[in-house]
Order: structure tokens, then sequence, then C-alpha cells
């Protein structure tokens, strides 16, 4: 028997098998025209895919509203770029990256989780304005100019390579880390653990009568979520050859936030589908107006008003009820 | 005259005057959202951008030739139907849903960006330097400070005791603190809740906007004044006590204190992360704030 | 000599000048239904929740088959071998009935298995089952706990609290609200499970309280009135003062 909530992530499974399908739709067409400029806006939409992922984990399943998810971000971008410029070593900035997340999640967990609801988001916020000032001062990390300079990188893959410079090449590899990325929150989701966190979500004060501290399963899913940030972070300068502040600014973090929203909270696929869908959205009214934002926004405020659940979260059900027919002799 | 004397006229004084005068404006930003999360229980994500509202107002008024001293009244007047308006017709509608907190916020941080965006659409990108209406400069105990800020402290304190006023000590303020204890109860007793939220709601932003019109002389106008803003205001909100109007004039006038000093001492940019520091710190030790929340004992 | 399954000791708490809960001992023994009745405001809900562990006593002790666990948080209660079920339902509401059980049962799993899809966690899924049956509530298994009567959601209440195999179940009103009809089935039900489990239950319904205890405790305003078999509580004059407001 499948219970209702593993039947959820099938469903979402399935839409991300379509994101593929039309992702390698994408590649095949921009390969085939030669195509660079929308193809790493593409990459890009997938690596902010990656982060909105870190906060639906927080957000959809947890409950727990950051507005600061940037910080990891920004970490992982600013650390990525640091390694690269001495060692330009694909693995060598990603294994940096996931223990520097790791490590600054669980420290960043203990001090955002002492506290709930909207002091969390408060917090969060909080916490990753100071980061970025910080940052913004610091001489070393190139202040408000950020790091330029990132080389291109070959990325080792044993049988083969690929070049961070190849527009294909980089973006279906994007594209595979942020599937693998998908995979292991999804994976986490749907054990125990990941139900301990929806029950989190929809019921925090029972927990502790099930014999669960509340504070392990916050804090591991914050730490989750750092390193899914952090290593998106690290994808960001090996695409764009650079870092600059903004990466931690609270702009990216509400981004990230809308597109949770607008993608579908608790669907994790919403996620990418939201950075595609706004990617696509700035660029195309980017290409009238530089007034993105007023349709952003308003579209916005009209999923958080008429589609709470996003377009995923409403267009799931009825991918549940269709797998749930299948499963019937 | 000693070292120390003068150390204290010529460099600590007239910082700690600058300071002053940042507080009394964070302060008169801050109640506002003090006062829509005490009452409403709305993180308003948008205030920075009613704050900016209230001075494009005033800008725009000011070129069909009215006199500063009309506009310090007709703009909160102008403010307070936009804001009953965005309440009811945008706030309400999310406001009792389960996740209240969250969706209130996540539909202000939207409006936000739409307000945002809007003001650049109409006025353009770069700032305006509104005339400052009041010229010349006053000295006090042999530190010069220009008149405008001298009336800007002043005028700030009075409205602050006004605001204070009607929240504790008339039929109205306690009307609205009634129903921000207890809702249904309120509902009972005869209070208009939907009125009193919505009319709640517009005073903090009419609360807003007289800011920005009372800060534009000093800090100029552009679509992105209620973004720099707003992060202080929200950080004496939080240090102060969400909800607390004592709270946020002793956290406005401490943080710009603390905020002027480390200015001084260490570097103007080391200023706005040490104050943030202290809102993450205070949220981590006593996340209530310095102060209760209002109508909550 | 054993000790008893729970004992309470001195229990003790304020709010403001209020002793809500004062001076209060009694133990439980095992396999048997102790019942708290006292007046609404006795303090017989706070008193569960200083022995569950929501709340810390001022002074006093909770002992769990003679180890001392005053103070303790509601998880380390619950290690202990105690699980309680609330008087106003208190469930995850979107999720379905069988995830409900699902997730006050995956503590049977070893461990390791939180890490292992859902799936894996068989010893779980047969306590589900089990409890799905005991409690009539197979048919609703898939439906979300909004969906539920609210009978149906009280019956659960109790099997969620049961799911852990606790040595000490504490059942805070178990049938309020509940109808006539539906209070017979749940008192049978409570019954049933004391072969398994002790229990101590908070219940308002005197003739339930008379025909289902084996041992009854009366509080009145934070104390301990009086204790005893059923039939020699209902006859002491104090608690029919207190009680009944006549002697």
């Amino acid at each position: 028997m499948v219970d209702a909530l593993t039947r959820s992530m099938r469903a979402s499974h399935l839409l991300l098998a379509i994101l593929v399908a039309a992702s390698l739709v994408v590649a095949a067409i921009g390969a085939a025209l030669g195509d660079i400029f929308y193809l790493r806006l593409a990459t890009e939409a997938l690596i902010f895919g990656g982060l909105a992922i870190s906060v639906d984990i927080l957000l959809g399943y947890t409950g727990l509203l950051s507005l600061g998810q940037a910080l990891y971000f920004g970490l992982g971008a600013y650390l990525s770029a640091l390694v690269l410029m001495v060692v330009p070593s694909f693995w060598a900035a990603i294994a940096a990256t996931t223990l520097a997340s790791a490590v600054a999640g669980l420290i960043g967990g203990f001090i955002v989780n002492r506290v709930r609801g909207v002091y969390f988001a408060l917090i969060t916020f909080g916490m990753a304005q100071v980061a970025a000032k910080i940052v913004y001062n610091t001489r070393a990390l190139g202040a408000s100019d950020g790091l330029i300079g990132v080389p291109v990188i070959d990325i080792n893959l044993g049988v083969t390579s690929i070049s961070s410079g190849s527009p294909v090449g980089f973006f279906l590899f994007v594209l595979a880390l942020i599937v693998v990325m998908y995979a292991l929150a999804a994976y986490l989701l749907d054990t125990p653990f990941g139900r301990l966190l929806i029950a989190l979500r929809a019921n925090e004060a029972r927990i502790p009568f099930l014999g669960y501290r509340t504070m392990t399963p916050r804090l591991a899913a914050y730490v989750v979520a750092a390193v899914i940030a952090g290593v998106s972070g690290a994808l960001y300068p090996m695409l764009r050859g650079f870092v600059s502040p903004e990466l931690m600014y609270f702009e990216t973090s509400g981004n990230a936030v809308i597109t949770v929203v607008t993608g579908g909270t608790g669907t994790l696929v919403g996620a990418l589908y939201g950075s595609a869908l706004l990617t696509l959205l700035k660029s195309v009214i980017g290409s009238f107006t530089p007034h993105h934002l007023i349709v952003i926004g308003i579209l916005f405020m009209g999923a958080v008003i008429f589609l709470p659940k996003g377009i995923m979260g409403s267009i799931r059900p009825a991918i549940e009820r269709m797998l749930a027919r299948g499963e019937k002799p | 005259m000693s070292e120390a004397v003068q150390y204290f006229q010529f460099v600590l004084a007239p910082q700690m005057l600058i300071g002053l005068v940042l507080g009394v404006a964070v302060i008169l930003v801050a109640l506002g959202l003090t006062i829509i999360f005490g009452l409403l229980d709305v993180i308003n994500m948008s205030h920075g951008e009613f704050y900016a509202l209230g001075a494009f107002f005033a800008l725009a008024l000011a070129q069909i030739g009215l006199p500063f001293w009309l506009l310090l009244l007709l703009v909160p007047l102008l403010m307070l139907p936009v804001g009953y308006i965005v309440e009811r017709a945008l706030i309400q509608r999310v406001f009792h849903s389960g996740d209240r907190h969250v969706r209130t916020l996540l539909l202000t941080f939207g409006l936000g960006l739409v307000m945002e965006d809007s003001y650049r659409l109409v006025f353009g990108p770069n700032p305006y330097r509104p005339e400052t209406p009041i010229t010349g400069g006053v000295e006090i105990f042999d530190i010069f400070l220009p008149s405008y800020r001298l009336f800007l402290i002043i005028v700030g304190a009075a409205i602050i005791a006004a605001v204070a006023f009607i929240v504790y000590r008339t039929r109205l303020g306690a009307m609205v603190r009634a129903a921000a204890f207890d809702r249904d109860m309120a509902a009972s007793l005869g209070v208009p809740v939907q009125h009193v939220y919505a009319g709640a709601f517009a005073f903090g932003v009419a609360l807003a906007g007289l800011a920005g019109v009372l800060l534009a002389p000093i800090y100029s106008v552009f679509p992105t004044m209620g973004r720099d803003f707003i992060l202080m205001a929200f950080t004496v909100v939080i240090v102060g006590g969400m909800g607390s109007i004592a709270g946020v004039v002793v956290a406005g006038l401490l943080l710009s204190q603390i905020q002027a000093i480390v200015a001084l001492y260490i570097s103007p940019v080391w200023s706005d992360p040490v104050v943030f520091g202290i809102m993450v710190v205070m949220l981590m030790v006593r996340p209530q704030g310095l102060f209760g929340r209002l109508g909550h004992g | 000599m054993i000790a008893p399954i729970l004992e309470i000791r001195d229990l003790s708490i304020n709010f403001g000048g209020l002793r809500a809960v004062d001076q209060v001992s009694f133990s439980v023994e095992r396999n048997c239904i102790t019942t708290v009745i006292g007046p609404n405001g006795a303090g017989k809900s706070t008193l569960f929740n200083l022995i569950s562990g929501a709340l810390r006593p001022r002074n006093g002790q909770v002992l769990i088959e003679g180890v001392d666990c005053t103070g303790q948080p509601p998880y380390r209660m619950q290690a202990a071998g105690l699980a309680r079920s609330f008087q106003i339902t208190n469930l995850f509401d979107e999720l379905t009935v069988a995830e409900n059980l699902r997730l006050a049962a995956q503590i049977l799993e070893p461990t390791t298995k939180i890490w292992r899809p859902v799936r894996g966690s068989t010893i779980a899924q047969a306590r589900v089952d089990e409890l799905l049956e005991r409690f009539s509530l197979t048919d609703k298994a898939r439906h979300s706990v909004a969906e539920l009567s609210h009978g149906e959601q009280r019956r659960l209440e109790v099997a969620v609290a049961l799911a852990c195999k606790p040595k000490v179940l504490l059942l805070d009103e178990p049938t309020q609200g509940m109808s006539q009809g539906d209070t017979q089935d749940t008192a049978e039900l409570i019954k049933s499970l004391v072969h398994d489990v002790t229990i101590v239950l908070i219940e308002h319904d005197i003739g339930l309280v008379m025909s289902l205890s084996d041992h009854v405790i009366v509080m009145h305003q934070g104390q301990k009135l009086a204790e005893g078999p059923p039939s020699e509580v209902r006859a002491n004059p104090a608690v029919q003062t207190a009680y009944f407001g006549h002697a």
C-alpha cells in the first residue's frame, strides 16, 4: 500500500521528469542554434531553482519561512569562487562548499531555531543581513565589487570532462546536479525523518509527546537546506565567472521565496518550475520594459491570495488521483 | 577648556545629535510598523514603500504649488484611504487563513515590490531633494544644528506623544487595544472589529507617510528609499518588542546612538552590521523584545 | 517490593497567586484504571500537564517505575513509558488517519530506520493496522483528520497516544463531546486496553467513572480531596459537598 504522502512525492517525480524532458529539448534546440545567452539563462534558472528547493524544504515541509537563505547561497558562491581561483577543480569547490555550508548551517541553525514562527523569519532575515554587510565591507572579498575573474574550469567526470564554459555541456551538468539534489531531498522527505518534518509543520506542539525532540529535526532540516543552497551557490561563479554581494542580499532570498510560493510550496518540484517561470517572465517582460517587478509582484500577490498552493500544488492532486487509479489492481 | 570637553563638543556631541535625528526619524517609521503588528498581527513588509509613498505624494503635491506645512497635514490624510483599501482589499483576503503570519508577510512583500517599481516607473530612478522648508541653523551648547533638524526632533517628539496618547488614553485606543487582545470578545462587546483593523492599518500607514514627508528634505526622495530605512525600522521594532510603542521609542533612541557611536569609533560601514547583530542577538535571547506587546499586558 | 508504575509525590504548581495544583500525591497500580475527577478548575488538566512534562512542577516528584522523571520534557517522559492524549483534539489535521498513527508508531522502529524510506517501517505499519482495526478506523485510514466526525477524532486521539505502546497512558477526557452511544463504545474500548497498559483518566461522566474505574482520585481547588474505590469515594461526604454542592 502506498500512502498519500509517498504518492504525492511520486507525482512530483513525474512532474520533474516532464521538466527534465523539456530541459533536454531546450538544450537540443539551443545546441542546434548555437545559442549561448538563453542556455546560460536557463542554467541560471536551474541554479536559483536549487536555492528555491532549499527554501521549500524549510517552508513547504518543515513550516519555517526563511528570509535569509541567500546567506548559504552566497557563502557557497564566494567560497567556490575563492577555491576555483586557487585550485581550478570542480570537486574541490563542491567539497569545500558542502562542508562549509553544513558547518555554517549547523551554527546558524542553533541561532535561528531558538525562535518560532514569525520570529524565525525575522531572525533568518537579520542574520543574512549581518553576513551580507560583513562581506560588503571586507576588502579581501572584493567588498562591493565582489570577486571577478573566476576561471573557466574543466569538470572531470572520470570518463569524460565538461567545460564550465560550454553552454550546452554546463547546462546539462547543472541539470544533472540539481536532479541529484532534488532526489536527495525527496528521499529524505519520504523517510520517517521527513515525515517528522511534515508533522512539525502540521502541529509542532504534539511532536514531543510522540517521543521526539523538536529541535533535532528542525536543525537537521535547516542543515540540509543550507547545504543545498550552498552547493547551488557554488555553481554560480562557474557559470558567470564572478560573484557579488548582491547574491547575499535580501533580494536573492526574497526571490527564492517568490519562486517557491508561485511554483508550489511543499512540492519540491514547484521550486524548479517557479524558477523557470520567473526567469522566463523576467526575460520576456524585460525585453519590453525594465519594470518587470510590477508584473512579478502582482503575479506573486495573486498566487498568495488565489493560489496558496502555487502552480504545481494545484496541478499535482490531479496526477495523484491518476497514480492512485493506476495502483488499484 | 579641557581637552575632554572639547572632544565632547566637537566630536562626540555632534555625532550623538546626528544619531538623535536619525533616531526620531526611525521611530516615526517604526511606530506604524509596530502598531500594525501589535494590532493586526501582520508583519507589513511594504511599510517602507508606504513611507516612500508619503514622500512621493509630498513631492508631487509640492510641484503643483502646495506649501510644505499643508502637506504635513494633507499627505497623512491621503494615506488613510490608501491604507484602509489595502487592508480590506488585500490583507483581509489572507488574514483568516491558518498561516496568517506567513501569508500576510508574503502578500505585503509582493505589494512592496509592485509599489517600489511603480515609483520607478512614474518618477524615474533618480533621487529628488525637496527644498528644506526651514533654512538656517541654531547653536545649542555651541553645537551647530540645522533648524529643520531641530524642528524634526520637536515635531517628531510631539507626534510620538500624540500617538501614545491616542493608543493608551483615548476611547478609540482602548477599543483598538481590546480588538487586538481578543477579537471575538471585542466583537461581542460591539467593537466594529473589521473597521478597527482596517483603520489601524490605515493609521500605521499614514504615520509612515507622515514620516516620508518629514524626512524627505533630509534624506531625499527615491524609489528604494523605503528599503534602506525599513531594515533599521524593523530592527527597532524587534529590539523594542514587536507591537510596543514604548519599546520603539526606547530602542529607536538606543540603536541610533549605538549606530552613531560605532560610526565614530569603528567606521560608518560597520554601524549596520553591528545594529543588525544586536537584532539577531535580541531575537535569540529575548524574542519578545525589551517591552511587551500592545494590548497584551 | 516493586515500585508502583506511576507515583506522584507532593506535586505543586502556582499560576500567579493561584495554587493550580497543590501538594498532590498518589500512586497508580499496574493494569488498572485510575480516574481523576473534580469540578471544572480543580486542576485536573494541569495535573496531567505536570505528569506528562508539558509543565514543570514548582515542587514535588513524578516517578515512573520508581525512576524520578520530575521536570523532564515530554519526549523523555515518553521514553520512560508515559504517553497522553489531549482534552482538545491535538492531531495532525491535514494528514491522513493512517499517517497520524504511523507518525506516533514510528518510535517503535530501531532508530536507524528513520533514514530509510517509510515503506520499510514494517513494525510501525503493523502497529498502525492493529490500531486501525481495534479503534474501528480502518475504513477511514486514508481520510484526513479534518474529514472525520468528532467522535472519530476523539477515538483517533486515544489511538495516537497508545501507538507507541506506553506503559502508562494518560487520557484527558477521551469522551469529551461524544454522543451517548459513542461514549459507551469508547468506555468498552478503554476497558479492553487495560490488559496492556495502565490508564489514568480524566472524566466528567460520573456514571462512566463509577463503572470504569478501579480507583478514583477526587480533586478540588488544586488539592486531592479524597481517593479510593469508586463506591467508597461516592459515599464520602466531603466529596459530595465539593462535587455536588450538597452533602
